[in-house]
């Protein structure tokens, strides 16, 4: 009864408000720019209006193209409900390890990716291999920006890392810490694929990155890839909140707590998209080359804050 | 006779089957099916013998006379068995799919090859004695090479089949310059008598004979600096005996690391263990850069290959740092993770050359920038190779992923093991980054393969005009996809089971003084595993969620032209390999140093261009800054020494005088 209360409400915090989130973020960045821009609960139209509609596909496309959606979704499903969100354990039976939710994520931008290369068209092979080569960047940054909330709490499950404390695992802001927590904002956004390294809303092919690499699929298809992506944001912000800010967790599984921790996921996740908001509005697109300068700091932040835990904290 | 017993002898009965048949095979089709069945059967009965083993019945077996001494004689335990395992299935794959692969036997002397090549690596894995293993050692060696060569090599083959020769032998030599160190302070030829003597050598001489090892059995392994014959050998040879020599017989490298290294020597140095974790997160960082930027596909999935013996090492660099403090639950961890991972990497290493073989039979090309397209005509290979493509970028839920998982939780927990000297640790932490490094690489490069060979628009008519293969040769790719999904699936019960055999193996050779042994406070809580099966059954059931939302009753699907800016589609549209691998070209340029040339004919008297030529290259830095010049000076060294050597009897009586006369002189 507490496990299906806890996978519910993970659901509607994590699922659910998904949408919502983008919606925020694009009306936010929107009236910072001095325009109106749509509501925030257009996404949830799109979505009704993508499953609404029969799909085109591309006549040089094979069989594989339909089902990147399906694996896309499914990966990211199963990446929200590993993640501690609501409370503090898992909503998934069984081990919830952080690995395999990184793991995942790779899993879907494999499946993306490749669905990209099968319609043929030169966009669909530019957002892949700009997606790949910046998720080369991206992945030794978080891996290391992870690796010291894995060191501070001694274990790669994450319900066992969300348990240690509100806020930093009860360590107080240590400087590898804090260097961590550096580390991975850098790569929450390129994570996200936000500005400045890619730009949701951009409707010019050639600077398009995940839009390049979703440009063939339409209808449901559609649909679903544009939720997996939404909700990668809930996944990141997820996986920073059960490493670095677990408080508002709950602790028990009873329905009032798990109410309030519902809250403190959703104030979270809010704060992140508005976060996002900013970025968006304020910085321009870095040049592609200029990447791996902005994406080697995280690396270079997570090999400093280790050595700071190894070598500051005796 | 057990049951391990029996299975080794039928191998070897099979063996000498195969090539019988394999030599008499040429233009008699009946014996080709009967060295294949053979293969297939002696992969079958290793697997019984990798069982038998594995289950805790150790197998051991002597025949011949020479100087006293048996020339065979083997003992395989459990350790063994991990290794055996890898050589049974992808024998028993290879055999299948050879059956159907015209490529398979092009000479007699390919007939008679590949049964050896396959005997000598069974013999090295469970060598006794010295000179047992390197007569084994060297069978393969020489074995393989031959299926290097071919019946009619050209200049590039012949340039590869020497370089591999040349490689192996210095490998063999420092493996025998080691052996002879120890052995002569052990007094015995007997492999499992020299752990014995290592602890009452100087610490110079044991970091010697490790050094030599490392040199010796990285080479086999194909570790950097000493990886440079890998790439060009592997590729060469016929596509099931790439997949033996890039699945199998890299990790008998491996295996005389562990078996001789780790827990030959007694108590390790840290810095031993430093230096492995140093030299294979460069292997596996560089290893999987050059696969990226690699566009012939074989060559690339032997990038691939030094790219997770790298991942391998890095376990292995966990065991050593582990064993330095006689910590075996931190060794234990170590070496269970590069069990697991080379045992993954056989069954996805296996499947991707079979399949880039079945690419060359149907397509007649295994260049990425001239295939595409491929999964309308043959829908099975693409289907099996994307598999391994999944396995060998090392994603969940298949089997490529256990492995690295393993790894990163040994690296992990070195680096939280407080009774670690810092520098081991942040050893280990910064190799988690190259782990994390090398394993999005493989994705890129794995996405590129893949994508690149089967999906889009053909890109040259080659691939236009290709055909589905044969269907013993889908049966061989069918059962080690099937294997790799097993793997993964079955990747708790694996983790276990690489466990108890590395406790094993390093509980027996535990040559450390039990006050130095410390009960390992592991860091890292808790779970040994990372739940792979409810892993599956959650993705299971997420994706009929997932198609019941997308697919289900999705009817009406309009077909139209892929967007290309408003002109129908064609194959010049697409991104090609070269493309593909660009923005990580320019990325990772410091590394690639890519050339580039551009050269643009115009129609004359206008500026429209009639041809445009584009190449592009990268820079292998090693071969060319110091394999290339060493090479040079050894011929320029080589052409001085000549002079000695005129072919004259005059001057040659004269070298005789001048000897004597020194000799006379010195002894005086």
């Amino acid at each position: 009864m507490e496990a299906i209360l806890l996978a519910l409400s993970q659901v509607l915090v994590g699922i659910a408000l998904a949408p919502l989130l983008f919606g925020i973020t694009r009306r936010t960045k929107a009236r910072l720019q001095y325009r109106r821009g749509p509501s925030v609960v257009q996404p949830y139209r799109d979505l009704a209006k993508w499953w609404a509609k029969d799909p085109v596909e591309s006549e040089t496309a094979s069989p594989l193209t339909a089902a990147v959606p399906v694996v896309v979704l499914a990966a990211m499903l199963v990446a929200v409900l590993l993640v501690p969100l609501v409370a503090r354990t898992p909503a998934l039976p069984g081990p919830a390890d952080i690995l395999v939710v990184i793991g995942l994520l790779a899993l879907v931008r494999f499946a993306l990716a490749l669905g990209a290369l099968d319609a043929g068209g030169a966009f669909g092979g530019m957002g892949a291999s700009r997606e790949v080569a910046i998720a080369s960047l991206v992945e030794p940054g978080l891996m290391l920006a992870v690796a010291v909330g894995i060191a501070a709490a001694g274990t790669t499950d994450l319900g066992a890392i969300a348990q240690r404390g509100d806020l930093l695992g009860g360590a107080g802001l240590t400087p590898g810490l804090a260097l961590g927590v550096a580390a991975f904002g850098i790569i929450a956004v390129a994570e996200t694929g936000h500005e400045p390294v890619d730009n949701p809303d951009t409707h010019l092919e050639l600077t398009m990155i995940h839009e390049g690499m979703v440009l063939e699929a339409s209808g449901r298809r559609l649909g679903a890839l544009m939720l997996a992506s939404w909700l990668k944001l809930v996944v990141v912000v997820g996986l920073f909140s059960a490493v670095f800010l677990p408080a508002g967790m709950a602790d028990e599984l009873t329905p009032v707590a798990l109410l309030a921790g519902m809250a403190a996921a959703a104030v979270k996740l809010v704060i992140a998209a508005v976060v996002l908001a900013l970025l968006d509005a304020s910085l321009a697109k870095l040049r592609i080359l200029q990447l791996p300068s902005l994406l080697g700091v995280a690396s270079i932040l997570g090999i400093t804050a280790l050595a700071a835990q190894l070598w500051l904290a005796a | 006779v057990s049951i391990g017993d029996g299975a080794l002898l039928g191998t070897l009965a099979l063996l000498v089957a195969a090539a019988l048949a394999g030599l008499a095979s040429p233009g008699r089709p009946t014996l080709r099916t009967v060295a294949a069945v053979s293969v297939t059967g002696a992969g079958l009965a290793i697997v019984l013998l990798a069982v038998a083993v594995l289950g805790g019945a150790p197998v051991a077996f002597q025949a011949g006379d020479v100087l006293g001494t048996p020339p065979l004689d083997v003992h395989y335990d459990a350790l063994s068995g991990v290794f055996l395992l890898a050589l049974g299935v992808l024998t028993a794959a290879a055999g299948v799919y050879a059956a159907g692969y015209h490529g398979a036997i092009r000479s007699p002397l390919d007939g008679l090859a590949l049964p050896v090549f396959l005997g000598g690596m069974l013999l090295v894995l469970g060598s006794a004695t010295v000179l047992s293993f390197l007569l084994a050692w060297e069978l393969m060696a020489l074995a393989s090479a031959a299926l290097v060569f071919g019946p009619r090599p050209g200049r590039t083959v012949a340039g590869a089949g020497y370089l591999y020769l040349g490689f192996t032998h210095i490998a063999t030599a420092a493996i025998l310059v080691g052996f002879a160190i120890l052995s002569a302070a052990a007094g015995t030829l007997r492999l499992d008598g020299l752990p014995a003597a290592a602890p009452a050598l100087p610490d110079w001489q044991r970091s010697a004979v490790f050094l030599l090892f490392l040199a010796g059995f990285g080479t086999k392994a194909g570790l950097v600096p000493l990886h440079v014959w890998l790439p060009e050998a592997h590729p060469v040879a016929p596509s099931h005996v790439s997949a033996l020599m890039s699945g199998v017989m890299v990790t008998t490298g491996i295996y005389g690391l562990v078996r001789f290294a780790l827990l030959g020597l007694g108590q390790p140095p840290a810095w031993w263990g430093v230096l492995v974790l140093a030299i294979g997160a460069l292997t596996a960082v560089l290893g999987a850069l050059y696969a990226l930027a690699e566009r012939d596909l074989k060559r690339l999935l032997a990038f691939s290959t030094i790219e997770h013996m790298g991942l391998v090492a890095l376990g292995l660099g966990v065991a050593l740092v582990g064993q330095s403090i006689g910590s075996t639950v931190l060794a234990a961890t170590g070496l269970a993770a590069a069990l697991l991972h080379l045992l993954n990497h056989a069954l996805f290493k296996g499947l991707l050359f079979l399949g880039a073989g079945s690419v060359q039979e149907a397509a007649a090309t295994r260049d990425l920038d001239r295939l595409g397209g491929l999964i309308r005509a043959m829908p099975a290979t693409a289907g099996l190779v994307m598999v391994g493509a999944v396995a060998a970028a090392s994603l969940p839920p298949l089997n490529g992923f256990s492995g690295e998982w393993l790894t990163f939780r040994a690296l992990l927990e070195a680096g939280e093991l407080a009774t670690l000297d810092e520098v081991p640790r942040f050893a280990a932490y910064l190799a988690v980054g190259a782990l994390a490094l090398t394993a999005a690489l493989a994705l890129a490069t794995f996405v590129k393969a893949s994508g690149m060979t089967f999906l889009a628009l053909p890109r040259s008519p080659e691939a236009a005009a290709a055909r589905e293969v044969g269907r013993p040769m889908r049966v061989g790719m069918t059962v080690l996809a099937l294997a790799c999904v097993a793997a993964g699936f079955l990747a708790t019960p694996l983790i276990d089971g690489m466990r108890g055999v590395a406790d094993s193996a390093l509980a027996g050779a535990d040559a450390t003084p039990p006050t130095a042994t410390v009960p390992g406070p592991i860091a890292l809580v808790p779970g040994p595993d990372y739940g792979a099966a409810v892993l599956v059954v959650a993705l299971v059931l997420a994706g009929a969620v997932a198609w019941a939302l997308v697919r289900w009753r999705e009817t009406r699907v309009r077909r139209s032209p892929t967007w290309t800016c408003g002109v129908l589609p064609e194959p010049a549209f697409e991104y090609t390999a070269t493309s593909f691998e660009k923005p990580a070209r320019l990325f990772f340029e410091p590394i690639y140093r890519a050339q580039r040339e551009l050269d643009v004919e115009v129609h004359p008297g206008t500026p429209f261009p009639r041809r445009i030529l584009y190449h592009t290259a990268v820079d292998h830095a090693l071969e060319s800054r110091v394999y290339g010049p060493a090479h040079r000076a050894s011929i320029r060294l080589a052409q001085i020494v000549r002079r000695l050597q005129q072919g004259s009897l005059q001057l040659y009586l004269l070298y005789i005088v001048a000897a004597v006369v020194v000799l006379l002189l010195v002894n005086r």
